[in-house]
């Protein structure tokens, strides 16, 4: 007995740790752009979402936006509809940390194309989707499911060209335009440690 | 066109990183991007021969609060990678990394070193490689984090000389402490890993559990971890459970999570165990068996399983020691403990101390017989009190997080000095050259001031015969000991208390049963010739500490010696002017401050360092190869060469200063026919020197249930097979006698 309540309460913290599977409802959240607006996952409902967990000085993020990459992929899939949704986890005190004025500078200087860029120092948005490192990808499919949860490609390297890589997220969005299920739904994302306010 | 502009600035962004210079853009910020690391090769051979094996070491030392990553970095990170270019004709092989650390927070847990850490990477050198110096270089690329993280790289190089004789580098002896740390397989442990439950989602619980193969003695385990590889499929998270089982010695649960495919049908990756035995880190590749409940005994998986790891699984193992009974409790040990205190009375190490006891009786036995008994109890009193002392040492020693060995206190040299000091003195007095009362009046009042000598001089001999006792060992002792050293402190009290008990007895019986007094002969003029005669055996202890104390001090022993002069002189005025005299008292007193000051300066302070231990150079004085064996030194590394090259291995684990080591195991050992029969099996003979304690030794030993020396182990020619630990010694043993249970262990050994 005593057992199986072990069991049943460490399956339910694992699980809990996994909040999101893939394959079910993406939980719904909200959360403060930089231009100070309430963001809701709800609000799109409708659309496929992409989201993309950020940290401006983590040298695995960097890279894709130094070559260029990470802009191109924002640019190629917005002009599909697609709504991409960057979540900026890191904590108020950590160095890393940008304000809605320093990230708005940024976005511009890297430009980056995104429907919003959720300011979420408190660790909430990050913490609901198990997000544990930069870049951590997620993509919603347009009923709201789902459909990939973990790297941005294949290739955990902080140098390099991205573009050499098999982008996942490019590949689930192409899949699911198509109607066609996605097959790769899950991978083991790599980067930095998010870095929460703990 | 665009094209050619980003693929321009990517290869100028890819130059800028992979120098990872400060030209940053300020996106970084301010802080210096200068490496926060320092990295530097090493290399344990200045020279060597082709064929030979060396080992590198890639050493990282990063500045506080920096960290790089283990070969599976977790759930962030990247694993520090070392691209080789090296000359034709050598090889580098897999890193070894020693065991890292877990980085917060618990739900993107890391894996990595702080400070320092050195990776180990053998190289293999070709037997045709020209002579010669060769220039061996690498990358080594890491990532560095503190609340950053930067990708990092830098070239390192060495030279190596490759010749006809191989020479150590100034480095090798730190190659070879990182290389200790290195987690090994131990094919002591019986480890499994199997699933929980039935697969359900992608999320799923391992169990991970196992139990010593031998066990002689209580083993407790506090705390245990598993450190997984990496894989590309599915993740084994960082947090760990402590699962109660009492099948087990520990029990984990890990939760995995698969990203895609199958379940893993296997996991490898690195169990650490923390408790009686010290700390151990075993490397294991463990097959993952369908779901049970914890804590039932199931019957065994297929034998392919125990084929694949050379283990047999956990439950039947557990049966098989339930059969044999081989699980020792307090009371049994308690009784070996008393069995293995009493023939200590007959070891060679407390014979001389028995001849003063012999002398007490005598004399006192004209006194009445209260007054033996009371001399007997306070000679128990004595004995008691030591052992008390000892069991608070070993307490204190685990206590501070070091393996206690029986014996250990041998191998600090302070000790040494001071026990040769007081032997000495004791010769001394036993040829009458002074007195040993405490008021400093000599036999005026032979009734009131004999019965003080007597009280204070049966206590002596009680802390005399326990501190020379412990250089040897008896039969029963040893299980007894080992079992204590890994208990609470209240056992290990209680059955260092028997022993003294064990080692007290006789004389307290004697004294107590005053009609058995009648069998000594009657004080007379015999006595004072008796008790000269004494003097020598206690000067037969001096010199063999004083040869155990060259192994510590070399040729600076000599003024140990001069030392010992210099005391006994002393003591010649002490007795002669002190005593015995009536006047110039003062000035004896004086003569005597100076000598013992300028003694203790001059020859022990000065010219004997008398703290410090010579470096310790091979153990050849040990390890002469006499009797054809040629002794190569033990590691943890040679038994597992020996053992992967399908040779059965001998193991002697000796010190100078053990006196059943040098009398009985040695020349058992040591003769033609055991050589013979070690040729014969082309068997590696390896011998650990534990004159010193080393804590790597002192580790090793308690894993086969010992608590000190002598040791002997006979690995057995198939490697999965276990070590055989050949019995204690007994003392009326001859060293023939020893030899052919030596002889049989290696025909037993050979199949």
């Amino acid at each position: 007995m005593k057992t199986a309540i072990a069991l049943f309460t460490a399956l339910t913290f694992a699980t809990a740790a996994f909040a999101v599977e893939v394959g079910k409802p993406a939980p719904d959240f909200t959360g403060t752009d930089i231009n100070g607006k309430t963001i809701h996952l709800s609000d799109y409902k409708g659309k496929i979402v992409v989201i993309e967990s950020y940290n401006s000085d983590c040298p695995y993020c960097m890279n894709h936006y130094k070559t260029g990459a990470m802009q191109e992929t924002q640019k190629d899939l917005a002009a599909k509809g697609i709504v991409w949704l960057i979540v900026d986890s890191v904590n108020k005190k950590n160095f890393s940390y940008r304000t809605p004025e320093q990230a708005r500078k940024e976005l511009a200087d890297r430009k980056i194309t995104a429907t919003a860029w959720i300011d979420d120092n408190s660790g909430d948005i990050g913490h609901l989707y198990g997000m544990e490192t930069t870049p951590d990808m997620y993509v919603i499919n347009k009923d709201g499911t789902l459909v990939y949860d973990g790297a941005i490609d294949d290739r955990p390297e902080p140098f390099g060209d991205p573009r050499t890589a098999k982008n996942y997220v490019r590949t689930a969005v192409a899949e699911l335009i198509a109607g066609k299920p996605v097959e790769v739904s899950q991978t083991k994302p790599y980067g930095c440690a998010i870095k929460y306010a703990d | 066109m665009r094209r050619i502009v980003f693929l321009f600035s990517a290869c100028l962004c890819l130059a800028i990183s992979s120098r990872a210079q400060p030209a940053l853009p300020s996106i970084g910020g301010g802080f210096s991007s200068a490496h926060h690391t320092q990295v530097k090769l090493l290399l344990s051979a200045d020279t060597a021969k082709p064929g030979d094996t060396i080992y590198a070491g890639v050493d990282l030392k990063m500045e506080p609060g920096w960290h790089t990553y283990w070969k599976n970095p977790g759930a962030a990170g990247m694993a520090t990678e070392i691209k080789w270019q090296l000359p034709p004709g050598i090889s580098a092989d897999e890193i070894q990394w020693p065991l890292p650390e877990k980085f917060p927070p618990i739900e993107v847990t890391t894996y990595g070193y702080t400070n320092e850490v050195m990776l180990i990477v053998p190289l293999t050198l070709a037997s045709n490689l020209p002579s010669g110096e060769i220039d061996l270089k690498a990358n080594v690329s890491w990532l560095e984090c503190k609340d950053v993280c930067i990708p990092a790289n830098q070239d390192v190089e060495a030279k190596l000389k490759i010749g006809n004789e191989a020479k150590n580098s100034a480095d090798a002896a730190t190659i070879e402490s990182w290389k200790s740390k290195i987690p090994r397989r131990d094919e002591n442990w019986a480890i499994r890993a199997q699933w929980e439950k039935q697969a359900g989602g992608d999320v799923r619980s391992l169990i991970i559990e196992g139990t010593v193969l031998r066990q002689t003695k209580i083993v407790r385990i506090d705390t245990a971890d598993f450190f997984p590889d990496a894989s590309d499929n599915f993740e084994i998270q960082a947090a760990t459970e402590k699962v109660p089982n009492t099948n087990a010695l520990f029990c984990l649960r890990k939760i995995v999570k698969k990203f895609s495919g199958n379940w893993p049908k296997e996991i490898s990756g690195i169990v650490t165990l923390e408790g009686s035995i010290g700390h151990e880190n075993i490397e294991v590749n463990l097959p993952v068996v369908g779901q049970s409940s914890v804590g039932e005994t199931t019957s065994a998986p297929d034998s392919s399983s125990e084929s694949r790891t050379g283990v047999a699984p956990v439950s039947n193992l557990i049966e098989k020691n339930a059969e044999t009974g081989a699980t020792p409790v307090l009371p049994l040990m308690l009784l070996y403990a008393f069995i293995g205190g009493l023939i200590l009375n007959i070891m060679p190490c407390v014979l001389p101390v028995i001849a003063l006891k012999i002398l007490g009786f005598v004399s006192e036995a004209r006194s009445s017989p209260r007054r033996v008994r009371a001399l007997g109890g306070i000679y128990a009193v004595g004995v008691l009190f030591s052992f008390l002392v000892l069991a608070a040492i070993v307490i204190g020693v685990e206590a501070a997080g070091h393996q206690a060995g029986w014996g250990m206190q041998f191998g600090s040299p302070v000790f040494l000095v001071c026990l040769t000091t007081l032997v000495t003195l004791v010769a001394l007095n036993l040829f009458g050259v002074f007195e040993a009362t405490l008021g400093g009046r000599t036999l005026d009042a032979a009734g009131n001031l004999a019965a003080r000598h007597g009280a204070s001089g049966a206590f002596f001999n009680g802390v005399l015969a326990t501190t020379l006792a412990t250089p040897c060992t008896a039969p029963f002792l040893a299980p007894a000991l080992g079992f204590a050293f890994s208990q609470t402190a209240f056992t290990i009290v209680s059955i260092f208390l028997t022993v003294g008990l064990g080692l007290a007895s006789p004389y307290v019986l004697l004294s107590w049963n005053p009609a058995w007094l009648k069998f000594l002969p009657k004080p007379g003029a015999w006595m004072e010739k008796f008790k000269i005669a004494m003097g020598f055996p206690m000067l037969a202890t001096v010199v063999w500490l004083f040869s155990v104390a060259t192994s510590d001090y070399g040729s600076r022993v000599f003024w140990l010696g001069v030392f010992l002069v210099v005391l006994a002189f002393a003591a010649w005025i002490f007795g002669e002017f002190v005593q015995r005299g009536r006047k110039r008292k003062g000035i004896a007193f004086t003569i005597i401050l100076i000598l013992l000051a300028g003694g203790y300066v001059y020859a022990l302070e000065d010219k004997l360092h008398w703290r410090e231990m010579i470096d310790e150079t091979d153990t050849t004085s040990l390890a002469e190869p006499s009797g054809g064996i040629d002794w190569q030194p033990w590691s943890p590394e040679a038994v597992a060469q020996a053992r992967a090259a399908g040779k059965p291995v001998l193991v002697d684990f000796t010190a100078s200063w053990c006196v059943t080591c040098n009398a009985i195991v040695k020349p058992a050992l040591e003769n033609a026919s055991v050589s013979a029969k070690l040729k014969e099996m082309n068997a590696v003979a390896l011998l650990a020197d534990y004159t010193r304690t080393p804590p790597l030794i002192t580790d090793e030993i308690s894993k086969f249930g010992g608590a000190g020396v002598p040791l002997v182990l006979v690995y057995p020619k198939n490697p999965g097979a276990a070590a055989m630990v050949l019995p204690q010694p007994s003392p009326l043993q001859l060293p023939s006698g020893y030899e052919k249970i030596v002889l049989d262990a290696l025909d037993r050994a050979a199949h």
